[in-house]
């Protein structure tokens, strides 16, 4: 019961070494990054499998979690 | 000179003649193009105190010297002129395809003088360039226009047209372009429907000289290709803006009812992932674009087509209009690109007046019989065709703007106009956000958002900070963010994709052959910000501190709701913050330039 999770781009500079990880199904986006010591406020997307999803979503078993930040803005 | 179509044409619609002239080698030097090649001519020509919608105001179309070259969305043109919304300095930077037909058509400016007497559209291929009469097309909507032009002249001629906004000189009338862009705030359609300018159709044959044409296409390619490889492009190509909707609402930025609040309850109705399963069609790019960030939608319930919406518009017509409904919010954003009405005041107008309605301020009898309650997207729907075409009590009185109805209204309404300087406020809610509110106050149009954007930044260092490190950010990106607009090119592969910005160099000199590092090109986004800033003290008599002040709501109101509930800017935090700003750009007290810094900045003699 595991899954990946993928810092992407800009997000990597916020959060010091942290690459490709892999982490246990089972608990919301917002609680396994913040376990990781990511600030979820600064993770502006999340994609799973592709799709966006909000820090609410439950990660599952085999997902791939991107993690995306916005530095620049609109 | 390189890197340029060469030649300024001048458009006097007054007396229907051409002049074209050679641009400028010292103003290319000194301004390079874009934004820069606007104040310059608008604060040149245009007359002290002219009204913006009468003759002697002048819109300025600019292309860059990336503009319509191998540079990742190298199809951005600047129009500027002096706002009739706001008094002061504008500019509204257009994507789509027109930029690159007009440098190809040789054309570094366009500038619009005087007006005609009868609805024209000015027609240019190449080095024809004709006033051609637009009697037939006036009273139509800008998607109309082009789709009617387009079939006369053919799919390669690019079209630019005002809606019924710009005809009725609605005071934020916008332009559009490509069926769903936007030359949107400040009201530069209502200018050009002053000029009884209805459309500009244009398309180019020239090639654009390049100084080093090799390098060129080896730092053209680099760019393209960091674009290609950067990490998070498939990710933003699939929701472009959207993608910020969710986290604004998540960390109390969304605009919710008239910015009462910065979270929205219903908000998952219309973040990015509902919008791309529910109505979007395909992805849709400007000019060279690798990220295209445009999104074309299908609106089931209405059996409409439409453009977007992207964040703003969802910000501002959704979330803040208290519409949790994204077929809803699409299709007030078809009316509202039809009808030629810029979509983040048009929010701003109406979320006013829904408040206003709501306190018992505006009644029925006020609203021509419309109910007009947050979430109420009939009344909505029916709102904005009576803004574009001022119809009725409450039509006339939404096409000033907040500032101006306000106003004119009264009943401490003034304080829940959520603008500065005249300009609605973009979809960025502020209650504790102090670098953006900053952004917002000090912004060169108005309260808009592309000039800096630092909400990342507020988290980072703390939301609620006042330091000089906040203050020097926005400075920065000041400095930095508007060189895109000058350069011709559109900001967003360095905003999404984090393109590293020093790739644009070597581009740059390859096509110019003068090598300008970004130490440099901040020194001119410098220049340029502080001789808008004298623009704005040269045509309003009294203009200093108070103009850079938010709307009260964000230092008296708390949210009651949301993450930012009970949360503030102090009034001194926001003195402080202007103290702190005014110090580090070398301006007096007032929000005034010292002499000091003109000279420094080498604008002594054109201020004078």
């Amino acid at each position: 019961m595991s899954a990946t999770i993928r810092p992407l781009g800009m997000l990597k500079s916020y959060i010091g070494d942290l690459k490709e990880t892999t982490v246990e199904a089972g608990q919301s986006v917002r609680a396994t990054i913040l376990a990781l010591g990511i600030n979820p406020d600064l993770v502006a997307g999340v994609f799973v499998n592709g799709e966006q999803q909000t820090k609410d979503y439950v990660i599952q078993d085999g997902d791939t979690v991107k993690l995306l930040a916005v530095i620049g803005g609109g | 000179m390189n890197g340029y179509g060469g030649t300024i044409l001048r458009v006097n619609l007054t007396e229907g003649k051409f002049t074209r002239e050679p641009t400028p080698a010292q103003v290319a030097r000194d301004f390079i193009g874009g934004r820069g090649f606007g104040i310059y001519f608008l604060f040149k020509e245009v007359p002290k105190g002219a009204d913006p919608l009468g003759p002697h105001n002048k819109l300025i179309i600019s292309t860059g010297p990336l503009s319509g070259t191998l540079t990742p969305g190298g199809g951005k043109c600047d129009w500027t002129t002096k706002s009739p919304l706001t008094g002061g300095y504008a500019d509204a930077s257009l994507g789509g395809h027109f930029t690159a037909e007009m440098k190809y058509a040789g054309l570094d400016s366009i500038i619009l003088e005087g007006s005609s007497p009868n609805p024209v559209y000015l027609f240019i291929d190449d080095d024809k360039v004709q006033l051609l009469d637009a009697s037939s097309l006036w009273g139509k909507g800008a998607i109309d226009v082009e789709i009617a032009l387009k079939h006369k002249y053919g799919e390669e001629y690019q079209v630019a047209a005002i809606g019924p906004g710009g005809e009725n000189l609605v005071l934020y009338a916008c332009i559009n372009h490509d069926f769903g862009r936007q030359a949107g705030r400040g009201g530069v359609g209502a200018v050009m429907g002053s000029k009884k300018l209805k459309a500009i159709v244009i398309h180019g044959t020239k090639s654009v000289q390049v100084a080093d044409p090799e390098g060129y296409r080896k730092a053209g390619m680099a760019l393209y290709k960091a674009c290609k490889d950067a990490e998070g492009l498939a990710e933003w190509t699939r929701y472009g803006t959207t993608v910020v909707t969710s986290w604004c609402d998540e960390v109390g930025a969304l605009p919710t009812r008239n910015f009462s609040a910065g979270s929205f309850e219903q908000g998952s109705n219309i973040y990015g992932q509902t919008m791309r399963k529910e109505i979007v069609i395909t992805d849709k790019g400007c000019f060279g674009c690798p990220s295209p960030c445009g999104k074309y939608s299908h609106i089931k319930r209405y059996n409409t087509q439409v453009e977007g919406p992207e964040y703003e518009t969802i910000g501002m017509m959704g979330a803040n209009l208290g519409i949790g409904d994204i077929q809803a919010i699409a299709e007030a954003n078809r009316l509202v690109d039809d009808m030629g009405i810029d979509s983040i005041s048009t929010g701003g107008c109406i979320a006013w007046a829904m408040e206003c309605y709501e306190k018992g301020i505006l009644t029925k009898a006020d609203t021509d019989g419309l109910e007009l309650k947050f979430g109420n997207a009939e009344a909505v729907f029916a709102l904005i065709r009576k803004i574009a075409y001022r119809e009725g009590e409450i039509g006339e009185l939404l096409a000033q703007g907040t500032r101006r109805a306000a106003q004119q209204v009264g009943k401490g309404s003034e304080n829940f106009a959520i603008q500065v300087k005249g300009m609605e406020q973009s979809a960025y809610a502020t209650h504790n956000a102090t670098a953006m509110l900053l952004a917002f106050m000090t912004c060169d149009v108005g309260a808009h958002h592309n000039r800096s954007w630092a909400i990342t930044y507020d988290l980072q260092v703390g939301r609620d900070k006042v330091v000089p490190e906040k203050v020097a950010r926005i400075i920065w990106l000041q400095n930095f963010r508007p060189m895109f607009d000058v350069l011709g090119a559109c900001r967003l592969q360095w905003v999404e994709l984090g393109i590293d910005r020093d790739l644009y160099v070597p581009l740059l000199e390859a096509i110019t052959g003068i090598r300008r590092t970004w130490q440099d090109l901040e020194a001119v986004g410098n220049r340029i910000w502080n001789l808008t800033r004298m623009y704005w003290i040269r045509e309003n008599a009294g203009f200093g501190r108070d103009w850079d002040l938010p709307s009260p709501r964000f230092y008296t109101e708390p949210p009651k709701t949301g993450v930012t509930a009970g949360q503030i800017t102090k009034y001194e935090d926001v003195q402080a913050l202007l103290n702190m700003y005014y110090e580090q750009r070398g301006w007096d007290d007032n929000g005034i330039p010292t002499t000091g810094t003109l000279e420094t900045l080498n604008l002594s003699t054109l201020v004078a």
